[in-house]
């Protein structure tokens, strides 16, 4: 192995490791801002460290220390403490290990050589996705089993029965697609949906598989335990059901759990029906030959941008009553002169390529960086419609949840299927 | 060289899990030691380039089935009080020992007798989801379908049986 080999390893293992811890951050935020924006209040903008205030992001470094200071408690009445503290983190690993397959730029070539760009570069794609879903369950069920309460018990049942029923209509969403792309590799999936439908259309999956998305939308919301579908830990009946027991980091491990996964399933829903890391209508190659140009556009795009970015923060960022020397028209100034030098130095790195050789190995880095980039900004965007979905509807009953997976998902799969074969047969 | 110490890693958390599994008291034990004998069987099956194997091994034994028997495990919620007492468990495991003595040297023998030699990566895509399927639906297509209609028999009996009871009532 060469340096370079050594170094790509590196990079990408720290990229499928680090980026998802990095999105819990971004998550409970957007969180947070987002249940404000719906429910029209401003919500966490007070924490700060000598007037800084990020947006409210510094109410997440004020929460993570409240966590990590408190008391850990493991009651007496637990018998079985190893699954007890085991439970968190198998719900915490499984997630996370859960997005090394998913790819988050097409193929790297350097000197010759290829470098599929995910965590584990292994090809059984969406098998490895399913796989560590179902053992995120084990998490709940020895989470709600060993707390011996029955507020936990239930609510584990919940979740587990919940998971495993709606992981069904998951796989036959999934197979219907398989039908569509006939691969099972993430990357051979991102690579279709970079190709033109009738010339004009990015073959997006969401464009091909319609109500396959749909289903599997609703499935994911399940397999991640958010509202609607939350019921595990449905406050006004079962406490907080399976995480009732758990306190401090132990509890912040669950919650980095959950937030974990709905990166995860962002991520993979991004991959499987939107795209993933495709800029529409510029695949790979356009992109690679194209580079010089796409860099001088993004040159001059970019201190655009950023002058009515710039605006927006100077109108947002004030105080709601006249105040001498107002300290948040001080703190908007810093932000703008910050997000500014960002953009100088943006600028400079676009300006070196224009100078490099075309088609030459700076290109193909370029590439790379504006897919991870056009990736984590369509996967912030699922995270925004998670969030919007949570505050925007109520939770089911229990019944309801039930029916919905057994009596209309499943039954809808299946006729996916058969339609999707029908067609792809009469194409074919 | 990696590969050898995987092996040997695997084989001996299979093997540890398997023993477990028979000795741990409370069935809680026993299913998480399952868990990990059917992982460690998954890695044993990707070392030998069954990629297909490997994920099915996991979705299917170690996530599907596995789940269930904890949900069950915990739906029950089997307490200490709860299990049987087995006093001569002991005898039981000497006679045990015992009668499969002479199993094991036979094994012994067979693995000693077994000719050395050097193993090669299956090159070709062996075992890869799209390999094993040709092959399943082009030549092996209509024993593939009489197993899946004899799966789905069990699956239609069992929820007949299940029904009955409830009419009977």
């Amino acid at each position: 192995m060469s340096l370079l080999d050594i170094i790509l390893v590196a990079v990408r293992v720290a990229f499928a490791a680090f980026i998802p811890l990095c999105f819990i951050a971004v998550c409970v935020w957007m969180e947070r801002r987002g249940a404000g924006f719906f429910q029209d209040r401003a919500g966490p903008n007070r924490a700060n460290i000598f007037g800084f205030r990020a947006a409210g992001l510094v109410q997440n470094l004020a929460d993570g220390a409240k966590l990590f200071f408190k008391e850990d408690v493991i009651s007496d009445h637990i018998k079985h403490k190893f699954y007890f503290v085991l439970a968190p983190l198998i719900v915490f690993f499984a997630a996370l290990v859960s997005f090394a397959v998913v790819p988050f730029a097409d193929t790297l070539v350097l000197n010759g050589k290829s470098y599929i760009m995910q965590g584990i570069p292994i090809d059984i794609g969406i098998l490895w996705f399913l796989a560590l879903a179902g053992f995120g369950v084990y998490g709940i069920i020895l989470a709600g089993w060993s707390s011996r309460n029955k507020y936990g018990l239930l609510g584990g049942v919940r979740s587990a029965a919940q998971v495993i029923s709606y992981e069904i209509p998951m796989g036959l969403a999934i197979v219907s697609l398989l039908v569509v792309y006939g691969t099972v590799n993430l990357n051979e999936m991102a690579q279709f949906q970079g190709k033109l439908l009738f010339g004009f259309i990015p073959m997006w999956g969401i464009i091909l598989q319609p109500l396959g998305f749909m289903i599997f939308l609703i499935a994911a919301f399940a397999e991640t335990n958010r509202t609607p579908f939350d019921l595990a830990e449905g406050e006004s009946e079962i406490v907080a059901g399976f995480h009732v027991e758990y306190s401090a980091m132990k509890f912040a491990i669950f919650f980095m759990g959950e937030y974990i996964a709905m990166f995860a399933s962002s991520a993979i829903i991004v991959t499987l029906y939107f795209g993933g890391y495709q800029i529409p209508f510029l695949a790979t190659d356009t992109l690679i030959s194209y580079a010089k140009p796409i860099a001088f556009l993004l040159m001059l795009g970019l201190p655009a941008g950023m002058y009515f970015f710039a605006g927006w923060i100077r109108r947002n960022n004030v105080s709601h009553y006249p105040r001498e020397n107002d300290p948040r028209v001080y703190e908007a100034n810093i932000y703008i002169k910050c997000f500014w030098g960002l953009v100088i130095v943006l600028e400079l790195f676009l300006f070196a390529l224009l100078l490099c050789q075309s088609e030459g190995s700076a290109a193909h880095i370029f590439v790379v960086l504006l897919q991870v980039s056009t990736f984590l900004l369509k996967v912030t965007m699922m995270i925004f419609v998670y969030i919007w979905v949570r505050w925007t509807l109520p939770r089911f009953r229990y019944d309801q949840l039930q029916k919905l997976g057994w009596q209309v998902l499943l039954p809808l799969a299946l006729l996916n299927i058969f339609i999707t074969g029908a067609i792809v047969v009469a194409l074919s | 060289m990696f590969a050898d110490w995987l092996f040997t890693g695997f084989s001996i958390l299979s093997v540890l899990g398997a023993i477990g599994l028979v000795t741990f008291r409370h069935p809680m034990n026993g299913a998480m030691s399952l868990v990990i004998t059917l992982i460690s069987l998954a890695g044993l099956y990707a070392l030998l380039s069954a990629k297909l194997i490997f994920a099915i091994q996991l979705i299917v034994y170690a996530g599907a089935i596995m789940s269930l028997i904890l949900f069950i495990i915990m739906f029950l919620n089997v307490q200490t009080d709860d299990l049987p007492e087995e006093k001569d468990r002991f005898l039981y495991l000497i006679g045990g020992g015992v009668v499969l003595a002479p199993v094991f040297f036979f094994l012994k023998k067979i693995v000693q007798s077994l000719p050395a030699s050097e193993t090669t990566i299956v090159g070709n895509g062996f075992g890869g989801v799209k390999e094993v399927g040709l092959l399943l639906f082009k030549d092996w297509l209509l024993p593939f379908e009489i197993v899946s209609i004899l799966l789905l028999v069990a699956l239609i009996g069992a929820v007949v049986l299940a029904g009955k009871r409830r009419v009977s009532k």
